[in-house]
């Protein structure tokens, strides 16, 4: 498990899911449902200001964790199997970074099923 | 699935909590919902603003309460969680009965000191006790007990807890509440916790619904809810737990909520049909809570009590003819023929119009409180557009002759509107309480609560929670929050930008932002806010107007009937008697019936004047002599009392005070720019009065009405009277229009309509939604009767200026009484009223100014002294045969009450020894005694008696240093046995050492102490510095002429900023020299030259310009100020000439401003520290 971000390019129609990006030269596509939450920002030291009827997205970061397949260029599916990747999408602009590589195992989904 | 109705929303009445109002939210969940719940914390306190809301934006309301839920724990009740509760709709079980149980559960849950209910009282409380069914519904959510018992991924505790619910509540009460704000995983309020509660309620088979808990409608006031947190948990951001994890909580639409619905399922791994299914529940407990305002809540239904508590044999409408019959006997027995048929045809109109209304016994419970405070011997008076009605005349309720003053009823009560009227009595402050005690007594307490008020945001409260939310120093907060002076926090950016007084600040704003980012190049901030000012504006503006709290409405008492508590919650006031949960704008649409009770301190301060009077002088004659008043006077009693209310009010001693400006004290007359109006005007007969009252009000200032009238008065000027149709209404104001009544009849005359008409297009103006159409039937009507366009448009100019102000004249008449009055008792019984204002601090000035008025008025201001003072300002005659005033015991600082009772119980003294055993006084209490001179006396009588020499600094000294009093009845008399009158050894042994106090000194332990300073005006000691500079005194500057340079100083006493026409600021700032009053005003320009000394000083140096407002009225135009006391700062220039600065002419500044120094009285009203707290002219509370 590795923490850095990096930009990538999304595509996600609007108010939807994402459904395959860009990353590393390669174009991945979303394998399976994504996961999605948001976390907060501590506003209060990063803003200047924050004026009655703006702010939107300055509360809270959402963050998708997607389960991606590298696309064969032509067409056919890679065997590389499945990566996980925390990716956000930074508001105001909108810009898509990834902010985690997970290892093949997931804690979330494993402490979900024994929930 | 177009359709979502959130159950969980709270509003902005959820105070720290919610943030949006009730409109905002039913705005938002109308886009695509039919509903909409809206469930404040602990209390129905939005409920009546969200059923408004929601039937104007077209959806059905759904009402309930976010209530805290209490255990037995280890160390007494502790709160466990909180439940979203909803009442059901009419038919589940029956019409009222699922709000009735509300209203109950909510009561029931603020009856304890830790608000909440328990889980027992919950299960009880749910049902319907007529029916033994249903009637409310629990959901269990994130918050609840249950919700709480998920962290941690604990199993057994979330299980035994559902287990208990389910088991003590009634079946088909309880639902799971599933929320997720998609916080991180595993955290509260996120997917994983709402998949968990979703599985809970599948395992033990009760529904789950789908709500958001909702605390904003949009999203991007998610910050404000982070600052509410943080103001709740009073910690800052940073530090705070209880911080909302995510900003979801805003209310989303069905596309956002099915998504949140999607992920919960799928998370949980499910398939549609649960999908389904909670959207279904989610639906279908929508639709049962569904209220139908009219046959839920008794929407706009007036409830009365019923008629055999007011203890009525016959119908109320029989009972009112027949009451007011024998009052036309008592009132008008004297009258004949037309005169008499004019009063019967006015009383069968008002009799028709309130059984029309069907508000025969609304009128019926008034009178029998009115008549039940007579009967207390309560000095009470009607105020407001009561006073209109012939039949509250007839009733007693009402003093004032609606005949005589040619008053109408269409402006209290018609046809047109069914709304109940308000009848407002105004009682003595000091007796408010027993008032309120003695109706619920009379009524029963299921048919009586009081009313309450919200407290919201105002600048001050708003910028010391930001700041306390950016974990801003306090003392720096402080100072911020000082200099914030009458603006709505949402306009502070603004205000920043203009505001002189915050000119420091809004550098150090500008400053803060070069610290850290872009600001203005150059400009080096060393505050090391970091931006973090900028933050403050921006989070005090949006908390503006956000409710705080609720507490006690001054006045407000509701009566209804049996029923009135299963239509109200209540809660504890702060004087113990419950209070609903309602405010003042929620009464009518819940058809309650509101009676004002005022507690005027100007009533209790006559009150106490008279009792003084008699006391002093226990006979008619003596009252008769000593006020100067015929020896038959038919107002005074046998034994010396005085009927206030029998006072004739012709009296010319009385007007002649009032024409002198010398008001201070008197009701409704004596702030600066009414002692300037009647300086002008010169009332000389009670309806001056009433005309005064009613042209010191924004719409006859703003429209330039007070000129024209005061010409025509005059004579200076013939008045101008725009059609000779319109004469008869306008004469009494000599063309001008001053009271609504006359707006009425101008409608009248020029429509043709009837006056109830003319009175809802009188409600109209100034309202821009409906102003036009009424703008155009006026001018429509008109011009069909024949008017001409210059006519009409003259007169439409008048009426649109007047606006929805001005006043109505029958409150004014109901108020020049108390007016009157009070000017009456201090023309005939100065002393005695004026210890009537000292005790009872009446109005707008701090105490020490109405001292300073009874040392003008050569009144004896008599000193404190342990054997003569009392608990109260008490009247006393002098060896001279003056009356003086004694100073109260009760004002001495930090004497605290047992003390103040052990005193006064064993007065009199005869030694200091005596006063120690018996009074049992702490030392400092002694020390301060000492130190003001109570004990003088007692030494005087020591010394006369050894020739002892000492003085009351070497009194203070031995007191001083006396060993601490101690507890124990040791020293005390055996009961029964008398202490012997000994003489005071040891006070006449006292030895003299210590260097007397100079007359400085003195005053300013007086004012330390009591908060007056009474041995002399504490401008006395800077006469030396005063003359130095060649300032000038109050008294003589009318001696001046108009237009002359002058410097004044003084003790600031008032400030004001009432709001202008144009928009510009003007401050007037008021200042007592010890020889009266200088009114000063500034202008822009002086604002600006005198910065932060405009609110913060106490002690003010100006240098202005003398304005002649009347033959006996000067005032200053400000120029510039100084604060007094820092004598560095002030204008000495060096080796300047003697009287450098002595009263010189110039004629550079016109006459420039007409006169806004008369708006005052309406807008700002300040504090005792002359520092603005509250606006509304009604401020002789």
């Amino acid at each position: 498990m590795g923490i850095f971000t990096e930009g990538i390019t999304v595509e996600c129609p609007p108010g939807g899911t994402p459904v395959r990006l860009w990353w590393r030269g390669g174009c991945w596509s979303v394998c399976d449902e994504p996961l999605c939450w948001y976390e907060r920002r501590p506003w209060w030291e990063r803003e200047t200001r924050m004026p009655p009827g703006e702010g939107v997205g300055m509360v809270d970061t959402r963050i998708w964790r997607l389960q991606v397949r590298k696309e064969d260029p032509h067409g056919l599916a890679d065997d590389g199997g499945c990566l996980t990747l925390d990716v956000v999408q930074q508001r105001p602009g909108g810009s898509w970074r990834v902010i985690k590589i997970h290892d093949a195992v997931d804690d979330v989904f494993k402490e979900q099923d024994s929930a | 699935m177009p359709n979502f109705v959130h159950l969980h929303s709270s509003s902005a009445y959820s105070a720290h909590f919610g943030v949006s109002w009730p409109g905002e939210l039913a705005q938002a969940a109308a886009v695509d919902g039919d509903a909409l719940a809206v469930t404040d914390r602990d209390g129905l306190y939005g409920m009546v603003k969200h059923v408004k809301a929601c039937m104007d934006a077209g959806i059905d309301p759904i009402v309930g309460v976010d209530l805290a839920i209490v255990e037995e724990g280890p160390d007494g009740l502790e709160t466990t969680g909180r439940v979203v509760v909803l009442a059901h709709g009419s038919s589940f079980p029956a019409p009222a009965a699922g709000y009735a149980a509300l209203c109950r559960l909510v009561s029931t849950a603020h009856a304890r000191s830790r608000v909440g209910v328990t889980l027992e009282e919950m299960a009880a409380a749910v049902l319907d006790p007529e029916t033994g069914k249903v009637a409310l519904t629990v959901l269990l959510g994130p918050y609840s007990p249950v919700g709480r018992a998920l962290g941690g991924r604990r199993y057994l505790l979330p299980r035994t807890r559902l287990r208990q619910w389910r088991n003590a509540m009634p079946e088909g009460s309880l639902v799971v509440e599933v929320v997720s704000h998609l916080s991180t995983p595993g955290a509260p309020l996120s997917t994983v916790h709402a998949v968990r509660m979703l599985k809970l309620a599948q395992e033990f088979d009760v529904p789950a619904v789908l709500s958001n808990a909702v605390r904003y409608s949009r999203e991007e006031d998610a910050a404000t809810a982070d600052v509410l947190d943080a103001a709740r948990n009073i910690a800052p951001l940073d530090q705070l737990e209880d911080l909302q994890p995510t900003g979801q909580a805003w209310l989303k639409g069905a596309a956002a909520m099915e998504a949140v619905a999607h992920e919960v399922v799928h998370q949980g791994g499910y398939g549609s049909a649960e999908l389904a299914r909670l959207w279904a529940n989610t639906a279908q407990l929508a639709d049962k809570c569904r209220i139908d305002p009219v046959a839920d809540l008794g929407w706009k239904q007036p409830r009365t009590p019923e008629l055999d508590v007011l203890g009525l044999v016959h119908p109320a409408g029989v009972e009112l003819r027949q009451r007011t019959e024998a009052g036309l006997n008592r009132r008008f027995g004297s009258l004949r023929g037309d005169a008499l048929e004019k009063v019967r045809t006015r009383l069968e109109v008002e009799l028709d119009t309130i059984g029309g209304l069907g508000f025969d016994s609304y009128f019926l419970t008034v009178a029998e409180v009115s008549d039940m405070i007579a009967g207390m011997g309560v000095r009470r008076a009607a105020r407001g557009s009561g006073a209109s009605s012939l039949v509250n005349y007839l009733l007693g309720i009402s003093a004032v002759d609606p005949i005589a003053n040619d008053l109408l009823f269409e402006r209290f009560l018609s046809r047109d509107r069914s709304t109940l009227p308000d009848i407002d009595l105004d009682v003595e402050s000091a007796q408010r309480h027993n008032v309120y005690r003695r109706i619920f007594e009379r009524f029963g307490a299921k048919r009586v609560t009081l009313m309450s008020m919200q407290n919201s945001y105002r600048a001050r409260g708003a910028v010391r929670d930001a700041g306390l939310a950016l974990g801003m120093d306090r003392d720096e907060i402080d100072q911020i929050a000082k200099q914030l002076w009458r603006f709505s926090a949402s306009s502070f950016r603004e205000a920043l930008e203009e505001k002189p007084e915050l000119r420091d600040f809004a550098a150090q704003v500008r400053a803060s932002r070069g610290v850290d980012g872009p600001g203005d190049p150059g400009d080096h901030g060393g505050h090391g806010h970091g931006g973090q000012l900028d933050m403050l504006v921006d989070l005090t503006e949006r908390l503006d107007r956000l409710p705080r709290h609720i507490s006690m409405h001054p006045c407000g008492v509701i009566l209804g009937d049996s029923s009135l508590l299963a239509r109200t919650p209540v809660q504890p006031s702060g004087m113990g008697l419950p209070m609903s949960q309602f405010d003042k704008h929620d009464m009518d649409a819940m058809g309650m019936l509101k009676l004002d009770v005022l507690g005027v301190r100007m009533q209790s301060a006559m009150a106490h004047a008279v009792r003084e009077v008699i006391r002093l002088h226990p006979s008619r004659e003596a009252v008769a002599a000593q006020g100067g008043h015929a020896p038959d006077a038919p107002f005074i009693g046998d034994g010396g009392a005085i009927d206030l209310d029998a006072v004739p009010l012709d009296d010319e001693p009385t007007f002649e005070l009032i024409r002198s400006t010398h008001t201070l004290g008197c009701f409704q007359i004596e702030s600066p720019g009414q002692r300037e109006l009647v300086g002008k005007m010169a009332p000389e007969v009670f309806s001056d009065l009433v005309i005064d009252i009613s042209l010191f009000r924004p719409g006859p200032m703003k429209s330039n009405m007070v000129k024209p009238y005061l010409e025509s008065r005059a004579g200076f000027a013939r008045p101008h009277y725009p059609h000779p149709d319109l004469v008869p209404v306008l004469a009494e104001t000599h063309g001008v229009t001053v009271f609504h009544e006359q707006v009425l009849r101008t409608f009248a005359t020029m429509t043709g309509c009837t006056l109830s008409r003319a009175d809802e297009f009188r409600r109209a103006l100034g309202n821009p939604a409906v102003e036009p159409a009424v703008e155009k039937a006026f001018r429509d009507k008109a011009a069909g009767k024949g008017y001409s366009a210059a006519v009409i448009e003259e007169v439409w100019a008048v009426l649109a200026a007047f606006g929805s102000f001005g006043f109505c004249k029958a409150h004014g008449a109901a108020f020049a009484v108390p007016t009157y009055q009070s000017a009456w008792l201090k023309a005939h019984h100065p002393a005695e009223f004026m210890a009537g204002l000292w005790e009872h601090d009446p109005g707008m000035y701090p105490r020490r100014l109405l001292v300073a008025e009874a040392r003008r008025m050569g009144i004896p201001i008599l000193p404190l002294d342990i054997n003569a003072s009392r608990g109260e300002y008490l009247a006393e005659r002098t060896e001279t045969g003056a009356t003086g005033v004694r100073l109260s015991l009760a004002g001495v600082y930090g004497l605290s009450g047992t003390e103040l009772k052990r005193i006064l119980a064993g007065q009199p003294y005869t030694s200091l020894a005596d006063l120690r055993d018996r009074a049992r006084l702490s030392r400092p209490s002694l020390k301060r005694l000492a130190q003001l001179g109570a004990l003088d006396s007692l030494h005087n009588q020591a010394k006369g008696r050894t020739g002892s020499t000492a003085n009351r600094a070497d009194l203070v000294a031995h007191v001083n240093s006396l060993p601490v009093h101690k507890s124990g009845r040791r020293g005390e008399p055996i009961t029964g046995q008398l202490a012997l009158p000994m003489e005071d050894v040891e006070l006449g042994a006292l030895a003299a050492g210590h260097p007397a106090a100079g007359l400085a000194e003195t005053v300013a332990t007086e004012l330390d102490l009591l908060a007056l300073d009474v041995s002399g005006h504490l401008m006395e000691s800077y006469a030396p510095l005063l003359d130095s500079m060649g300032v000038s005194r109050a008294s003589a500057l009318l001696g001046l002429r108009n237009n002359t340079e002058v410097l004044v100083a003084g003790v600031r006493v008032a400030t004001q900023t009432p709001p202008m026409r144009g928009g510009k600021r003007v401050v007037f700032i008021s200042v007592d020299d010890g020889t009266g009053c200088v009114d000063t005003t500034f202008f822009t320009e002086a604002q600006e030259k005198s910065g932060p000394l405009l609110f913060g000083t106490r002690m003010l140096l100006i240098r202005g310009l003398t304005r002649r407002t009347g033959p006996r009225g000067i005032t200053v135009q400000a120029l510039e100020a100084w604060d007094l006391q820092d004598t560095a700062s002030l204008p000495v220039p060096a080796g300047a000439p003697p009287g450098w600065l002595g009263p010189r002419q110039t004629d550079t500044i016109e006459e420039a401003h007409s006169n806004p120094r008369m708006l005052l009285g309406y807008g700002a009203v300040h504090d005792k520290q002359g520092v603005t707290s509250a606006s509304g002219f009604t401020d002789h509370h």
